[in-house]
């Protein structure tokens, strides 16, 4: 078996995105979409470390990059679930399906 | 180390403004809040200022990070001049909400958002620009929190902009990859000397998705309307006009200064998004009977023109853009500022309340009346010189381009003027004349004016644009 | 073949780890079924409405804010670490940034964000 190399991290990463993708086009549940950015998100993460280790071991912008697409996920998240907890006291539900009242 | 943090004068200020405005109404007792929207009109104010002093200063910081030229400058100031309009013309809406410290303060980060992207030379920048906006229009959009249709509108928006930036940003990352660099004027030197690989269509596909998304272009407008329709009005226009503006500065400067080698190979493609963003937009809009919902679907519209400036990647087409940009900011904030207030008077955004406006108040019909007719560019009015700097750049080549631009104009007057014949044919139901609060008067004035006065006297405006677009090229 | 090793070594353990404990409690655990024991849960009676019960917003208020800050902190290592060498300007920097969080703390805090109701 060959040494783990740039490539499998990369398509590593792309499996994840590809699984985030479909996830998020098409899970009915508005926790489980916002999981599934965290996935696509995470795939770039894996992306932007593994390139900056391959590709330029000189300096490290891609693991700075992913430290900012770390926590500015997490501030995205965070408003995502609270709107979330507010869509739920409206409604009593996070299905995607039920929330029709604007046209999809 | 040659960083100088006067370059960043404008955005500490206004990171300064957003911060001390959200600590004030900590501070301030509940009840005694009403002057938080005028301090933050007027410090945006001021800012303004600060900005049109800073004109012709040109650097990059940190070795093309940050870039700071008349071209950004061009666009802060117009991000400046949007959030203060938007302040201005929602004082009384935003009264109606409670709660108005949290509004305002993110009102002014949305725009610091916009700066930051304007002036982005990386793409960390950039990311985080974009988020920094992103998320603070996440939190206006359903500001109404008890209001259902707010934050549906809001959940649309936060998972379906979460995920347009998953799509950008991994573009991104395998642009990195390609390049070893994330700054826009190396990956440039980089990308001009290497084949166009599998990996660097697909890099700049998603790219291009992701700020699809954005600015609302076919195919990746699906949001658009339900978000319009469900976020508060004042926030609906700083969105529409707002962030689409900072994301063509942002297209352009990732477009023509990161990747101007193979930028050639992709003009088509972008030439059919665009046709395709007019031609949709525009046969969408006219079935519609909710006013923001219209008005949402012209706005697609209105991204399908300024796309069309986007594919010379000249400085004529950088112009267009511009001066586009800036006058669809007036004309936006025209349209749904009376929208916005004929929903806080009658409760209703559908088309056949408007019924008889020019009787209940001439002011705003009048205004509804010149920022739809400028859209529809109809000579007198700005909209004409906007559509005609961007077009001029494609006749030669793109002339197909240019006729449905034009066919697709001819339609949209059928529904703006229909929207018109409803407000000066129709008896209103209701004949009670709708009173202006000076604000939104003024704001109504204002736009109304400065959407003419562009119309019939361009040349000073796009002096200054010609100058920024000149500056564009200059790093 | 050392790169693989760690891969799999890694594989292994958190299989174990998730899989292990499953299976050993379906192999020790003793088999003595009777109707009363297949019920579902919920005091010996029938389940009455959604079982999909949540736990009180105030928790995910707490949770939210948590995750928050608890991320951001993430800028305050690679500060900490260069500390010495990167001297008075980023440590201005660095307390304009912590200066920030307090403001958002404060801000939750005045919203009542923090407190259990």
């Amino acid at each position: 078996m060959p040494a783990i190399s740039l490539t499998h991290y990369v398509v590593l990463s792309a499996l994840l995105f590809s699984i985030g993708l479909f996830g998020v086009l098409t899970k009915r549940n508005a926790v489980a979409v916002l999981i599934c950015i965290e996935l696509m998100l995470n795939a770039v993460n894996i992306n932007l470390v593994a390139f900056s280790k391959y590709i330029t071991p000189a300096d490290f912008v891609g693991q700075i990059f992913s430290i900012f697409v770390i926590t500015v996920a997490a501030a995205e998240v965070g408003v995502g679930l609270a709107i979330i907890i507010a869509i739920y006291r409206n409604r009593l539900s996070v299905n995607l399906d039920d929330f029709d009242w604007l046209k999809w | 180390m040659p960083f100088d943090p006067s370059a960043l004068t404008l955005e500490m200020l206004v990171a300064a403004l957003g911060l001390g405005i959200l600590v004030l109404g900590l501070i301030v007792p509940k009840g005694s809040r009403h002057g938080l929207g005028w301090l933050t009109l007027f410090g945006l104010l001021g800012i303004l200022g600060v900005a049109v002093s800073m004109w012709g200063d040109s650097r990059e910081l940190i070795g093309g990070m940050y870039l700071v030229d008349n071209y950004a400058l061009f666009w802060k100031i117009t991000f400046l001049l949007a959030a203060a309009l938007v302040v201005l013309g929602s004082m009384r809406y935003v009264d109606d909400m409670g709660s108005q410290a949290e509004y305002y303060s993110m009102t002014v980060f949305a725009a610091l958002g916009m700066m930051v992207m304007a002036s982005a030379g990386d793409f960390i920048t950039l990311y985080l620009g974009l988020e920094l906006m992103t998320i603070a229009f996440i939190i206006l959009v359903c500001f109404r929190k008890t209001d259902a249709k707010s934050v549906e509108a809001g959940m649309k928006y936060v998972l379906l902009a979460g995920m347009s930036s998953a799509v950008l940003l991994y573009g991104m990352s395998l642009l990195y990859g390609l390049t070893g660099s994330v700054i826009m004027l190396n990956v440039s030197q980089v990308i001009a000397v290497q084949p166009l690989t599998p990996a660097l269509i697909l890099a700049v596909v998603l790219l291009i998705a992701g700020l699809g998304f954005k600015i609302s272009a076919v195919p990746f407008h699906m949001w658009s309307p339900d978000v319009y329709e469900g976020a508060p009005t004042p926030v609906t226009s700083f969105l529409a006009m707002g962030s689409k503006a900072a994301s063509f500065a942002v297209l352009l400067r990732l477009f023509v200064t990161g990747l101007p080698g193979i930028w050639a190979n992709w003009t088509m493609v972008v030439a059919i998004l665009a046709a395709v963003t007019m031609i949709v937009g525009n046969l969408v809009a006219i079935p519609q009977t909710n006013v923001k919902r219209l008005l949402a679907y012209s706005s697609i519209a209105q991204a399908g023109y300024i796309m069309v400036g986007l594919i010379t990647a000249s400085e004529a087409g950088i112009k267009g853009v511009m001066f586009y940009a800036f006058l669809y900011v007036f004309a936006t904030v025209g349209a749904f500022t009376v929208a916005g207030y004929f929903y806080s008077v009658t409760g209703s955004d559908e088309l056949k309340d408007y019924a008889g406006l020019s009787q209940r108040s001439p002011l705003m019909a009048a205004v509804m009346l010149v920022a739809l007719l400028s859209m529809a560019g109809i000579p007198p009015l700005a909209g004409f010189v906007g559509k005609f700097y961007l077009f001029k750049t494609i006749v030669d080549g793109y002339l197909w381009l240019a006729f449905i631009g034009l066919i697709m104009s001819m339609v949209s007057v059928y529904y703006y003027l229909r929207v018109a014949l409803v407000m000066y044919r129709d008896e209103p139901l209701d004949p009670t004349p709708i009173k202006l609060p000076s604000p939104v008067a003024v704001t109504l004035i204002l736009a109304m004016v400065v959407t003419m006065v562009v119309g019939i006297y361009p040349g000073p405006l796009s002096e200054v644009v010609n100058s920024a677009a000149h500056s564009f090229f200059l790093h | 073949m050392s790169d693989w090793a760690g891969v799999f070594i890694f594989f292994a353990v958190a299989i174990v780890f998730g899989a292990g404990g499953i299976v050993t409690s379906f192999l020790i655990h003793p088999r003595r079924n009777n109707p009363v024991k297949l019920e579902e849960y919920e005091c010996g009676l029938p389940t009455q409405g959604p079982t999909w019960v949540q736990f009180r917003t105030s928790y995910f208020l707490y949770a939210l804010l948590f995750v928050i800050f608890d991320v951001e902190t993430i800028y305050l290592y690679p500060w900490a670490v260069k500390f010495q060498s990167l001297g008075l300007f980023a440590f201005i920097e660095m307390i304009i940034f912590i200066f920030i969080l307090i403001v958002g703390l404060w801000y939750a805090w005045k919203e009542g964000a923090l407190e259990w109701k």
